[in-house]
């Protein structure tokens, strides 16, 4: 039996991109606002981030101004999306084309470079701690911020009152209008909150996860966070565990070629994608399960 | 390297549709005197710092240097729609460029049948299976390098595992590893290799997790066909070796890259461009490895490496560029025990380019039902 300690290390990292991701498309959809842009946000703020580390800045700047970069390329979907009522799944379609673009060519003096791999100190710092040091010395602190994101959009939704306003938006946005709710307002920062989040997601793969820039790299982790958020019945628990379940699949089945049995890989792959549907296919049911599941506004433009 | 404009592109269309027109039944052309040779190059994908495109664009890059004053190349990358390359192949050829270079397996077909219908230019393609009318092929016998890397390996090697991170599980990459490993093993009876294949030819995440999954697993030497330093500076991370198959990443990898071989397609375009300057140019299929004129070139060797390790692949690289050591020479079993080349034959090399079965020492299987 090899030894757990990689596997499980491997298994946090692989998922951390799809737990930011997938939490920021989360926010947007409990606003009513589904934006299938994901993976262009996330391939723009891959290469936002590795530019900034190449231009000398530390992660912590690389990771802003790829949340930075994400925000931005969300900002002409809300206008779409949100204020001029555009049909929602075009314009998140064509936001991943034009990301995926994008980045390319922003990227293009990057293509194939590495950067110089540089624990950070709290990461050292961290290792020191006994018992847990053991997994949080191999952990970057962009990890740890994943998980206080994760706590941050849980107590949000479920804790805050402004959580409660958003989730109020995204199944009646009528009548949170009618109480004096500014609907607009509420769905532009839940989208914007979710470009951040893809942006991030994003740095965190070329800046922490392959330490490099090439075309290619962010390779459809945009379109599991969205399935995933499905996946999740948007439950941002389930959100989070599920982004360990499909970073650890992943892993299993690199392991499980020469460990175990062999499982075909192109199925492996597909794994993600057959349970979201497998999960559509549970709630789906009947209708009174699917109200309860599904923001009832989703995808639905709203004009006052 | 100049660009496509309307004008050119007009004049081109004018000047070819003026000589069809006169002479429908032309010879192929030869320079006149003082006429630049025009080339034409097309990436499918981006050309970068590493990797498979990289090696493309230094063969033209080494085509120009050669001739600077005869030859003209013009360059297309990340064409990466097969549709577009060949509408732009055509473009090229009605402009004028006598010489035509695909950069990869996946425009073989295309060329295939594009080629015979543009007969003014003459057509390359790197990778592709076989020569055709008018379309010549140029592939390395990437085994040869992995053979000597193999034999870095072998001797480095503490716990006799070694690790190969697989693309696809194709005859090329099937026959890489297996020789990878036949290296390993004439100075390390003891080796094995595990490979993991992670079913793309570029993608960072899962290649750097792949590579940890082996390290787990005991490998201390990995290799595989990287086309970005992702694979190296996993191992790094990790203490343990890696192999710059068909790349070096030493600017990367900086302490544990323990050799490196690299592609180098220059003789191809070279060979192409004089013999369609000569008007001699005839579509052939070059298969080679190392040597002086081969396209395979053994790069960087960590300091690391023991003299006498160096030594021993510089004697096996002497044997085998002279013919006097075939790679996959028997005795050699597959790793299910049965015997596939008897002692004393050698494999053909359609049989190398068909290679589906691994030898005797590897762990696992090819990914296929």
């Amino acid at each position: 039996m090899p030894d757990l300690l990689p596997i499980l290390v491997a298994a946090l990292v692989a998922g951390t991109p799809l737990v930011y991701a997938a939490l920021g498309e989360l926010v947007a959809e409990r606003a009513g606002v589904i934006n299938l842009g994901v993976e262009g946000m996330m391939v723009v703020g891959a290469v936002v981030g590795f530019a900034a580390m190449m231009g000398g800045a530390g992660w912590p700047a690389a990771a802003l101004a790829a949340a930075a970069a994400g925000a931005a390329l969300a900002l002409p979907f809300a206008a779409l999306a949100v204020s001029l009522g555009a049909n929602q799944i075009a314009a998140g379609l064509a936001l991943t084309i034009f990301g995926t673009s994008l980045g390319s060519y922003i990227g293009k003096p990057y293509v194939g470079m590495a950067l110089a791999p540089a624990p950070s100190a709290l990461q050292q710092a961290a290792g020191q701690i006994p018992g847990l040091g053991v997994v949080l010395g191999q952990l970057h602190p962009l990890v740890w911020l994943s998980w206080a994101v994760f706590g941050g959009v849980w107590w949000f939704l479920y804790r805050a009152r402004a959580g409660l306003v958003l989730r109020a938006v995204g199944e009646s946005p009528a009548s949170a209008w009618a109480i004096g709710h500014p609907v607009g307002r509420i769905r532009y920062a839940a989208v914007l909150f979710g470009g951040a989040m893809a942006g991030l997601a994003g740095a965190f793969v070329s800046v922490v996860y392959t330490a490099l820039w090439t075309e290619g790299l962010i390779a459809g982790r945009g379109w599991i966070a969205v399935a995933l958020v499905v996946f999740a019945t948007w439950r941002p628990g389930r959100c989070f565990a599920g982004a360990y379940l499909f970073g650890g699949a992943t892993i299993a089945q690199l392991f499980g070629q020469t460990a175990l049995a062999a499982v075909p890989s192109e199925l492996m792959s597909a794994l993600p994608y057959l349970a979201t549907v497998v999960v559509l296919v549970v709630i789906s049911r009947d209708e009174a399960r699917l109200r309860l599941h599904v923001p009832a506004s989703l995808g639905k433009p709203f004009s006052a | 390297m100049t660009d496509l404009t309307r004008r050119r592109l007009l004049q081109g269309a004018a000047a070819a549709g003026l000589a069809a027109g006169l002479s429908p039944l032309a010879a192929r052309p030869v320079l006149a005197a003082g006429e630049k040779l025009k080339v034409g190059v097309i990436h499918m994908g981006a050309i970068s710092d590493t990797g498979w495109e990289y090696f493309q664009a230094e063969a033209w890059r080494a085509l120009q240097e050669e001739f600077p004053d005869q030859v003209e190349v013009t360059v297309l990358e990340n064409i990466t729609q097969i549709q577009d390359c060949e509408r732009l192949f055509r473009q090229l050829s009605i402009q004028g460029h006598q010489l035509l270079f695909g950069t990869t397996f996946s425009q073989y077909a295309s060329l295939r049948k594009l080629a015979p219908t543009l007969p003014k230019s003459h057509f390359e393609c790197c990778a592709g299976i076989d020569a055709g009318p008018n379309l010549g092929v140029f592939e390395a016998r990437h085994y040869e390098g992995t053979y000597l890397t193999g034999i870095a390996a072998g001797r480095m090697t503490k716990s006799n595992v070694l690790g190969w991170v697989g693309a696809f599980p194709v005859p090329q990459v099937i026959y890489s590893l297996n020789a990878f490993l036949l290296g390993a093993r004439s100075v390390n009876p003891e080796a094995t290799l595990k490979i993991v294949w992670v079913n793309d030819w570029v993608n960072p995440g899962k290649e750097k997790d792949a590579v940890a999954t082996l390290v787990a697993q005991g490998a201390d030497v990995i290799s595989g066909s990287p086309n970005t330093p992702v694979q190296g500076l996993a191992a790094e991370e990790k203490g343990v070796w890696s192999i710059g198959s068909t790349g070096d990443f030493s600017a990367y990898v900086k302490q544990k890259q323990l050799v490196s071989f690299e592609l180098d397609w220059s003789a191809a375009h070279i060979e192409a461009a004089k013999g369609v300057m000569a008007g001699t140019w005839e579509p052939t299929a070059r298969w080679r490895g190392l040597g002086p004129d081969g396209f395979v070139k053994m790069t960087t060797a960590s300091p690391e490496l023991p003299a006498s390790v160096a030594d021993e692949m510089a004697k096996a690289e002497a044997a085998i560029v002279d013919g006097s050591f075939q790679i996959f020479s028997g005795p050699i079993r597959d790793n299910a025990g049965e015997m596939r080349v008897a002692e004393g034959e050698t494999m053909a090399p359609e049989d190398v380019k068909g290679m589906t079965w691994l030898v005797e020492g590897v762990e696992g299987s090819l990914p296929k039902g």
